[in-house]
């Protein structure tokens, strides 16, 4: 046993080896993802830069409530849309604003009575409402609010606050283009890196490095752990890579659990690679295997959501999305890394890569060939 | 056919002391071609065994089937007394096998493959040592990549080594080498040997064989057609010795074979003529009476043994240069 993990060890490392000494393949699996996301981000992040959108519910309508609207606090941070609670709400989901702020009924008479020297009863609730995985925005909206109120207490100094934030959340479909982005590249990273995984192997059935092998006591079993370890242990690090980078540019945080997210990253690995050995049991040269790798990848990728919502296709492609494995991948890493509404509940996105891996380790074991 | 030992459904025993390969009755057909047709034959523990023939002869099937990497149809093939077919994950650690090509990770270094392969066994010698011996010292950071054919097959070569084993497996070893890297690799086979080690090799160079194998089986379409010691196949075929010169414009062959003690005569494809006779004196001697008629004399004249050129010519008809 102990032997055996040794040569998966030293197997893995190997394989580790010869990926990395590939400029190619590296750049086509590890760092054409990162541009992606940097040059995309950058440009998505960009837009309708300057102040943030808000929608503004004003259900006191008094000049008091018109007064804070229009105090340098409120309406020097943000563009205010304005509307019913409904309207503003479903605004929000939409994408249209990022943030509602409700001002309660009362809001009016409250401050003219403190103003009269008269304490408050209570500190009247102003509703703020963000989204969670939009944390970097939220956390903004929250503060330059937060401030205004402040400001606003601080105006009626010396008596007890008449206003307090009361911060509640909205899942908004509309995330930002970039949060939306961001998981789909990822998807598309361990899609790369599992499909490219065909070409070095159908190389190594060609150079006869597999029919070397076969005269060695190494299992296949050991063989193949070690060649899925190290694109595992690959699709890891570029899971980290990618979420730092999005992280620090473009302020993309994980909503979800780490671990949900950890297991996904190497489902979807295994999922690709599998789908890698496919091709790999299928093609019979390395030029082959990279021409149906490089046949494979664009409709994979363009006709799976990941990079536009799969409602704002046409029917007949959205029929096509929902074949498509990555649609399924790139859900699930978005409902866990930014949430956004889902294309299907996470555990059918789990069950069909699952399913599709199973299918995919199943054809392979059956049609490689090591010779 | 002289030589064949174990026929098929013989239930002898495999000694290992003696025997350490025993092939019996091995067909092999891919579709309709048929690679391996019906051979027999056994190896000695300590013996530079070659299979020569020409491309084709089914050679490189017949090595592979003992390596356990194809199946035969027909017969059976036993090595260390193990039986190759059902058994071959017991043979495995304790045979070495060079492809016929070099199989290698193209971007790992040298050190590294050794490495790695020494990693597949439970005994290995020290990959240092496996790659000094193969004269790779200086290469040993390089990608295999980056290697010369020569420097390649010697890399193939040592990794057959790695795990010392106790036989060794070379299938067309020194394909694509020049002479000297050639001559290296025949002194290292030669010394596995000295080692206590089996070698089955294949080749298609005659010198190869002559120069390093205990026994020779001359393959042909699938077929063993003669198994022996190189003198033995000679001796077998070859009473005479070859007298060979530049031939002669206006010489008829009915002149030279009516030469006497001539048993048969060819003419080479570089120009040479050669008598296969039993009277050396009396060939040159009628040799020279004949051509100093015609006002002339042979050019490059001289005498030779018969060569297992000559033997795989006798037993096919052709000559076995690609």
């Amino acid at each position: 046993m102990d032997r055996q993990m040794r040569r998966l060890w030293t197997l893995t490392v190997a394989n580790t080896k010869s990926y990395v000494r590939d400029r190619a393949t590296v750049f086509w699996t590890l760092v054409f993802p990162l541009v992606f996301v940097v040059l995309f981000g950058s440009i998505f992040s960009g837009v309708g830069g300057g102040k943030t959108s808000i929608g503004w519910v004003d259900l006191d309508g008094t000049t008091v409530s018109a007064e804070l609207a229009a105090s340098p606090a409120v309406a020097g941070a943000f563009t205010l849309t304005t509307g019913t609670q409904d309207e503003m709400l479903q605004a929000m989901r939409d994408g249209k604003v990022r943030a509602v702020v409700v001002v309660p009924h009362g809001f009016g008479s409250a401050v003219v009575a403190v103003r009269a020297g008269q304490a408050p009863a209570a500190p009247l609730d102003i509703a703020l409402y963000t989204d969670p995985s939009a944390t970097q925005t939220a956390a903004a909206i929250t503060g330059i609010v937060g401030a205004a109120v402040a400001g606003f207490n601080q105006a009626m100094s010396g008596l007890p606050p008449v206003l307090r934030v009361n911060a509640k959340t909205l899942q908004s479909e509309g995330i930002t283009a970039t949060a939306y982005l961001v998981p789909g590249i990822l998807a598309m990273a361990l899609m790369q890196l599992g499909l490219f995984g065909a070409i070095p192997l159908v190389e190594q059935r060609q150079n006869l490095i597999l029919k070397r092998l076969s005269a060695t006591p190494l299992r296949r079993w050991t063989f193949v752990s070690a060649n899925l370890a190290m694109r595992v242990a690959v699709a890891l690090v570029q899971a980290g890579v990618l979420i730092v980078v999005a992280g620090v540019l473009f302020g993309i945080t994980v909503v979800g659990s780490w671990a949900l997210l950890a297991f996904l990253v190497l489902l979807g690995a295994m999922t690709f690679v599998s789908l890698g050995y496919v091709v790999a049991s299928f093609a019979p040269t390395e030029d082959s295997a990279s021409q149906i790798v490089s046949i494979l990848q664009f409709p994979l990728m363009f006709l799976s959501g990941i990079f536009f919502a799969i409602d704002a296709m046409p029917g007949w492609l959205q029929a096509v999305a929902r074949l498509t494995p990555l649609t399924y991948l790139g859900d699930a890493l978005r409902q866990v890394m930014v949430g956004g509404v889902p294309f299907a509940p996470l555990p059918v996105d789990i069950a069909v890569l699952g399913a599709l891996t199973v299918v995919f380790f199943g054809v392979s074991a059956r049609y490689f060939r090591w010779q | 056919m002289a030589g064949l030992q174990g026929r098929a459904g013989g239930e002898q025993t495999v000694d290992p002391g003696t025997s350490v390969i025993r092939v019996e009755g091995v067909r092999k057909r891919y579709g309709s071609v048929v690679a391996v047709d019906g051979i027999s034959f056994e190896v000695a523990r300590g013996e530079i065994f070659g299979l020569l023939g020409p491309n084709g002869a089914g050679k490189t099937t017949t090595v592979e089937m003992l390596e356990g990497l194809r199946v035969p149809d027909e017969g059976r093939l036993h090595v260390l007394g193990i039986d190759a077919v059902r058994s071959s994950a017991a043979l495995k650690p304790r045979i070495g096998v060079a492809l016929q090509t070099p199989s290698l990770y193209p971007r790992l270094t040298v050190d590294e493959v050794v490495g790695l392969f020494a990693s597949f066994y439970e005994t290995s010698r020290p990959p240092d040592e496996v790659i000094a011996v193969l004269g790779l010292g200086e290469r040993r950071h390089a990608l295999t990549k980056d290697l010369s054919g020569g420097q390649k097959q010697r890399l193939s070569v040592a990794l057959a080594l790695v795990n010392d084993p106790e036989i060794v497996f070379l299938d067309e070893p020194t394909t694509g080498m020049d002479p000297a890297a050639r001559r290296s690799l025949w002194d290292l086979v030669k010394r596995l040997r000295g080692d206590g080690r089996t070698i089955l090799l294949t080749t298609h160079y005659m010198e190869e064989a002559e120069e390093l194998c205990d026994r020779v089986a001359i393959m042909d379409h699938g077929r063993i057609l003669e198994m022996g010691t190189v003198d033995e196949l000679v001796s077998r075929h070859f009473h005479e010795r070859t007298v060979f010169f530049d031939t002669i414009a206006g010489v008829p062959d009915d002149a030279l074979a009516a030469l006497p003690g001539v048993a048969r005569l060819r003419h080479e494809d570089g120009g040479h003529t050669l008598l296969y006779t039993a009277d050396v004196g009396g060939t040159i001697a009628g040799l020279l009476a004949l051509t100093e008629v015609l006002g002339d004399e042979p050019g490059d004249l001289g005498i030779r043994r018969p060569s297992l050129e000559d033997v795989f010519l006798e037993l096919t008809g052709r000559v076995l240069r690609d």
